[in-house]
C-alpha cells in the first residue's frame, strides 16, 4: 500500500496551504479541486467558497476556462444566498474574466451571453460602480464574435466614460485595443497603439505578455525585422510553459515559420501538448490554425520528414506523416471554426483561418 | 576671501528632491551609495590619469543626533570651476532630455556627479563641497541650499587634489547619521570596491572593505577559498551556506557566486540577488538576473556590463541581460553536471532539498534531465522512490497526470503490485513521460483511471450468463447517476468496488454540483456545456465479483434487493473516493439506510422490506 497517509486523508487547510505555495498550473488546480472536495463532501460551504475563489483566479491566468466558469457558478449561487457572508468586490471583479473567455465556447448562445451581460450590468449597479464596464464588455464580445463596426460604437463609448475601481487596468485596456485594431488589420495603426505597451509605459501581470505576438506579423511585414525578432525572444520568454497563452505561442509560431521553419517546429513541439487538452476552443483552434500552416510549409519545403509529438498524442502514427498532420490540424481548426460562426451568425472565424 | 557669485538652478529643486526621494529611489540611505559612488568615480579618473596613483576613500562622523555632520573624502581628480558649472548645468539639461534617460545614460563622470550629490538633499539641508581639481588652480567651496540656490567661493590656497563633501544632518534624518548603521551601509554598498574604505567617528576608526576578497577577477578561484567565501556570504546575504557554485560569463565582465540555500524554498518566493555594479552595490533584490529555475541559490553576483534603471537599483530587461542570464545558468548547470560526475553525494544533497528545482530544470533541459534524472525521488504506489530505485525493479512504470487519478486507482494499483507513479505534482507527469528519451531502459505509460480495468479479470461467458439479469437491473439503477456497471475479478479482495471517473465525467460531476445552486443566467450556460460532454461523459463502477458480498449480491434473486445494494455500493465508491455527494445521491444513501434496517428488522419474515 501506499506509505503516504497524509496523501490519502488530507486535510483541508494543509491542501490549501500547499496550494498557495505554488505557481498557477495544473498541479495547484489539482490540488484546489481536492480541497473543494474535502470541503463539499463535509458541507462546509465557507471553505468550499475560499477554495472555489482561489481556483477561479487560478485557472483563468493558467488557461482552464471552464473550470473557472464552473466554480464561478457556484460562488455566484452562495453569494446571493448570502451575500453579507462574502467578500462582493472580488466576486464581481472575477465576474469580468468569465465574460473574457465565454464567447470562446460555442456551445453558450449569444442571448445566454446577452444574458449574462445584463446580469454583470445589474450587479455592478447595485454595487456602485459605473456602467463603463457594461459597455468595455459590449466592445469586448462584439469583437469577439467579429462585428467590427458594433464592436466600435462601444468602444467609443467606453472611452467617453470615465474610469472606476472595476476597470481593468490601463495596460490591459491598452492590450485590447490593440487586439481590436489586429481584427481592422491596420499595420501602421496595430503598431501605433501597442506602442506604449511596447515601451515598457504600461504593464500589468499579463501585458505585455499578451501583447507582444500581436505586433510580429505587423513588424514583419513592415520590413522592421529586428524589431519583431526582439519582441519575439522577448514575448516568447513571458509566456513560455503556460498554458493561458496556447494562442499566443501559435502567433510566434506563424510568424516564426516567415524566419526559420525550424524554430517555428520548435515551438509547435514545446506547445502541443498543451493545446491537446485546451479548455478554451478558440485558443485551441488557433493554435491548429497556425499550426497547420506550419506544416503545410514543412511539406512544401520538404527538409523536415518528421516532427517529435508528446506522449498522450493521439495519431501517433502522424509522427511521419506532415501532411495528414497538417490536414488534421486544419480539420479541426475549420470545425471549430464553423461552429462559433454559426452560433455568431457570420463567416468571421472561417474566413480568418482560410486567409492564413 | 575673494569672489563669491550667486547662480539659480534651472529646475525646480525642491521638486527634484521630492521626486529623488519619494518616486525614484527606494531608501533615503541610497544617498551613501550616490557619494561614494562620485568619490569611486573621481579616484577612478584619477588613476587613469597617474598610473602610480594609488586612491583611498575617508568617511567622518562628528556630532551626535540632529547635530551630525558626515564628511565624504577622497584623493580622486576632484573638479575645476567648469567642471562644478557643468554639472549642474546637466541637471537643467535632464528636464530637456527624454525622461529618465539622464539617469541610465552613461553619461560623464561629471554628470552623474551631480545627480548623485543632489541626492544628499534627502538626508541634508545644506551640502557643502570643498574640491581641489587635480589639474591645479585654487580650491573651491561650493555650497548648496534646498531652496535652489548654491554659491561658490574660491578659497586662498591650493590644497592636495580630491574632494570632501560635507552633510549636515537634517531634521527627522537621525537615523542616517548613526555610526553603527552607517559602518553596516557603507559595507553593504561599497564591500567589493577596489579601494580602501576607512571611517572614523570619536570611538572608531576602521578600514570597511579590508577583507576585499582576492578572487572577484576570477570566480573560480573561489574553490580554493572555502571558509572565505561561507564567510563573505553569511554577512553579505545573512544565512550561513555550506556550498557554492562559482558564477562566471565568457567574457568574465560578469561573475559571482551562487550560494545553494540550505533549507527549500517556495517556488512562488521572490529570487533576491545581490548585484554589484563596477562593484557598487546596485541592488539587493535583484529577481531576473539568473534563470527562474535557479531558485535554490542565493547569489552575490558583480558586473560592469549591464544597464541600470533609473533608480539604479535594477536592471534594464534587455538583450544583453537575456545574454548574461543564460550564460550565469549555464554555470550553474555545467556545476551540477560535474558534481553529476564526480560527487554524486554532493548532488544528491542538493538535489533532495532541492527536488521542485531541479526538476523545473530538467523540463526544460534534457542533457540536464539525462544527467540527474537517477536521483529525482517521485511518489508511487511503493512509496518515494528515486529513478535509480524504480529502474531497479525492471518494472514498466504507470504515471497518471493528476493528483485525482492517482487518488482513484492507488489501492487497485497497490493491491495489484503496480507501480503508479504520482504525475500530481508539478513537473512530475511531465518529467515521467520524458523519461524514456534519457534513459532507454525506462518503460513508461500514461495511465488513465479507466485503464486500471485492464489489469481486471473478465467473467467468464458462464458467469455472464449466470449474472445476466442481476447486470441489468443494476445497471438500469445506476443510468440516473450516469454511471454504468462493470463485473470483474480483481485485488484486493476485501476491495467490493471501485468508481473510476473519465475526465469529461469528472468535469460534469463539478457542473452538476454548481448548476444546482447558481444563478439563473449561469445555469443555463452551464447546461450547454454539459451537453456537449453528456455523450462521453459515463463513470464506471467496477464491482469485483472476488468480493464475497458482491458475490451474494449477485446471487439473490430479490431484484429490489439488488438495486438497493447496488446503490448503497455506488455512493460508497464515492465516499471511499472523496467524491462529494449531490441531492440526489444523499438522497440514495439515507434511503438505503432505512431500507438496510428494514430488511433487518423484518429479517425472520419473506416480504423483502417496506420504507414507508
Amino acid at each position: 500500500m501506499n506509505n503516504q497517509p497524509e496523501q490519502i486523508n488530507p486535510d483541508f487547510e494543509d491542501i490549501m496551504d500547499q496550494a498557495y505555495s505554488l505557481p498557477n498550473g495544473r498541479a495547484k488546480i489539482a490540488l484546489l479541486e481536492e480541497a473543494i472536495r474535502i470541503a463539499d463532501s463535509l458541507g462546509d460551504v465557507e471553505q468550499g467558497y475560499s477554495a472555489r475563489e482561489e481556483l477561479v483566479e487560478t485557472c483563468t491566468f493558467s488557461g482552464h476556462p471552464m473550470k473557472a466558469l464552473v466554480a464561478f457558478s457556484w460562488l455566484l449561487g452562495q453569494f446571493d444566498q448570502q451575500p453579507e457572508e462574502y467578500d462582493d468586490f472580488t466576486l464581481l471583479w472575477s465576474y469580468k474574466w468569465i465574460l473574457d473567455s465565454i464567447a470562446s465556447f460555442p456551445e453558450v448562445s449569444r442571448a445566454q451571453i446577452d444574458e449574462l451581460l445584463v446580469d454583470m450590468r445589474k450587479r455592478y449597479e447595485q454595487f456602485g460602480y459605473s456602467e463603463r464596464s457594461y459597455y468595455y464588455y459590449r466592445f469586448s464580445l462584439l469583437k469577439d464574435y467579429g462585428e467590427v463596426e458594433e464592436a466600435q460604437q462601444f468602444l467609443n463609448k467606453t472611452k467617453a466614460m470615465d474610469r472606476d475601481e472595476m476597470s481593468d487596468c490601463e495596460a490591459c485596456e491598452q492590450h485590447q485595443f490593440v487586439e481590436f485594431e489586429v481584427m481592422k488589420g491596420n499595420d501602421e495603426q496595430i503598431i501605433r497603439t501597442a506602442r506604449p505597451i511596447l515601451k515598457g509605459r504600461m504593464t500589468c501581470g499579463e501585458v505585455p505578455h499578451l501583447t507582444l505576438s500581436k505586433v510580429l506579423m505587423p513588424l514583419y511585414r513592415q520590413g522592421k525585422l529586428e524589431e519583431a525578432e526582439k519582441y519575439q525572444k522577448q514575448g516568447y520568454r513571458l509566456i513560455k510553459g503556460n498554458r493561458d497563452f496556447v494562442l499566443h505561442s501559435g502567433e510566434h509560431m506563424y510568424y516564426l515559420l516567415n524566419i526559420d521553419l525550424l524554430q517555428a517546429l520548435e515551438v509547435f513541439e514545446q506547445w502541443v501538448g498543451l493545446s491537446l487538452d485546451h479548455e478554451n476552443p478558440r485558443d485551441k483552434m488557433m493554435f491548429n490554425a497556425y499550426a497547420a500552416v506550419l506544416f503545410k510549409r514543412l511539406v512544401a519545403d520538404g527538409n523536415v520528414t518528421s516532427v517529435k509529438l508528446p506522449a498522450g498524442y493521439p495519431y501517433p502514427e502522424e509522427a511521419n506523416d506532415l501532411p495528414a498532420i497538417a490536414s488534421r490540424l486544419e480539420q479541426m481548426a475549420l470545425e471549430t471554426a464553423g461552429r462559433l460562426d454559426q452560433r455568431n451568425g457570420n463567416s468571421y472565424y472561417t474566413t480568418l483561418i482560410q486567409q492564413l | 576671501m575673494s569672489e563669491s557669485d550667486t547662480y539659480r538652478f534651472q529646475v525646480n529643486l525642491s521638486g527634484m528632491i521630492n521626486i529623488l526621494s519619494n518616486h525614484l529611489y527606494s531608501n533615503p540611505k541610497v544617498f551613501l551609495r550616490e557619494v561614494l559612488q562620485n568619490a569611486v568615480d573621481a579616484v577612478t579618473a584619477r588613476s587613469q590619469q597617474d598610473a602610480t596613483y594609488q586612491g583611498s576613500i575617508h568617511l567622518e562622523l562628528t556630532g551626535s543626533g540632529a547635530g551630525s555632520t558626515l564628511m565624504i573624502e577622497d584623493d580622486g581628480i576632484g573638479l575645476t570651476r567648469e567642471d562644478v558649472h557643468e554639472f549642474l548645468a546637466m541637471i537643467g539639461q535632464s528636464s530637456k532630455r527624454s525622461g529618465a534617460d539622464a539617469f541610465t545614460q552613461e553619461t560623464s563622470f561629471i554628470g552623474r556627479f551631480g545627480i548623485g550629490l543632489l541626492s544628499c538633499f534627502m538626508v541634508s539641508d545644506e551640502i557643502v563641497m570643498v574640491t581641489q581639481s587635480a589639474k591645479g588652480g585654487k580650491a573651491l567651496e561650493w555650497r548648496g541650499n534646498p531652496d535652489g540656490t548654491y554659491h561658490i567661493r574660491e578659497l586662498e590656497t591650493e590644497l592636495s587634489p580630491g574632494t570632501k563633501v560635507y552633510l549636515r544632518c537634517k531634521p527627522d534624518c537621525e537615523m542616517y547619521y548613526e555610526s553603527e548603521l552607517l559602518q553596516q551601509w557603507i559595507y553593504d554598498y561599497g564591500a567589493l570596491l577596489p579601494y580602501p574604505i576607512t571611517f572614523r567617528d570619536e570611538q572608531t576608526q576602521r578600514i570597511i572593505n579590508d577583507q576585499r576578497p582576492v578572487w572577484l577577477d576570477d570566480p573560480e578561484r573561489a574553490r580554493g577559498h572555502r571558509d572565505e567565501v561561507l564567510q563573505l556570504g553569511q554577512r553579505l546575504l545573512g544565512e550561513k551556506f555550506q556550498d557554492y557554485i562559482p558564477l562566471r560569463t565568457a567574457s568574465g565582465r560578469t561573475g559571482g557566486i551562487a550560494y545553494i540555500l540550505p533549507h527549500s524554498v517556495n517556488l512562488n518566493v521572490k529570487k533576491s540577488n545581490r548585484v554589484y555594479l563596477k562593484y557598487m552595490l546596485v541592488s539587493e533584490k535583484a529577481e531576473n538576473i539568473l534563470p527562474d529555475w535557479a531558485f535554490f541559490v542565493k547569489s552575490i553576483i558583480w558586473t560592469d556590463e549591464l544597464q541600470p534603471t533609473a533608480s539604479r537599483e535594477h536592471f534594464y530587461e534587455n538583450e544583453k541581460l537575456e545574454e548574461v542570464r543564460q550564460e550565469l545558468g549555464n554555470s550553474i548547470r555545467a556545476e551540477l553536471l560535474r558534481m553529476a560526475e564526480y560527487e554524486p553525494d554532493r548532488l544528491q544533497r542538493i538535489i533532495q532539498l532541492h527536488a521542485l528545482s531541479m526538476k523545473a530544470l530538467a523540463v526544460e533541459d534534457t542533457s540536464f534531465f539525462q544527467i540527474i534524472y537517477r536521483w529525482l525521488p517521485f511518489e508511487t504506489t511503493y512509496g518515494r522512490r528515486k529513478v535509480h530505485e524504480l529502474l531497479a525493479d525492471n518494472q514498466k512504470m504507470y504515471y497518471t497526470t493528476s493528483l485525482d487519478e492517482y487518488r482513484q486507482i492507488t489501492h487497485v494499483a497497490s493491491a495489484q503490485s503496480l507501480l503508479v507513479v504520482n504525475g500530481g505534482y508539478v513537473y512530475d507527469a511531465e518529467l515521467i513521460a520524458l523519461l524514456p528519451e534519457v534513459c532507454a531502459e525506462a518503460n513508461t505509460e500514461r495511465l488513465i483511471p479507466e485503464d486500471v480495468s485492464l489489469a481486471f479479470t473478465d467473467i467468464t461467458t458462464e458467469e455472464r450468463k449466470q449474472y445476466y439479469e442481476a447486470v441489468r437491473y443494476a445497471d438500469v439503477a445506476l443510468q440516473r447517476f450516469r454511471c454504468q456497471i462493470q463485473l470483474k475479478r480483481f485485488k484486493p479482495e476485501d476491495l467490493p468496488a471501485l468508481f473510476t471517473l473519465s475526465q469529461e465525467a469528472s468535469d460534469l460531476r463539478s457542473i452538476e454540483t454548481s448548476k444546482s445552486v447558481s444563478p439563473l443566467a449561469l445555469t443555463s450556460v452551464l447546461q450547454s456545456l454539459s451537453s456537449s460532454l453528456q455523450q462521453s461523459a459515463y463513470s464506471t463502477l467496477y464491482l469485483n465479483i472476488n468480493n464475497s458480498v458482491v458475490e451474494r449480491i449477485f446471487q439473490a434473486k430479490n431484484e429490489s434487493m439488488i438495486v438497493v445494494a447496488i446503490e448503497m455500493l455506488y455512493v460508497n465508491a464515492l465516499m471511499m473516493g472523496h467524491y462529494p455527494m449531490n441531492r440526489q445521491e444523499m438522497q440514495v444513501l439515507n434511503q438505503g439506510i432505512v431500507r438496510f434496517l428494514d430488511w433487518g428488522l423484518s429479517a425472520n419474515t419473506d416480504q423483502g422490506g417496506h420504507t414507508e
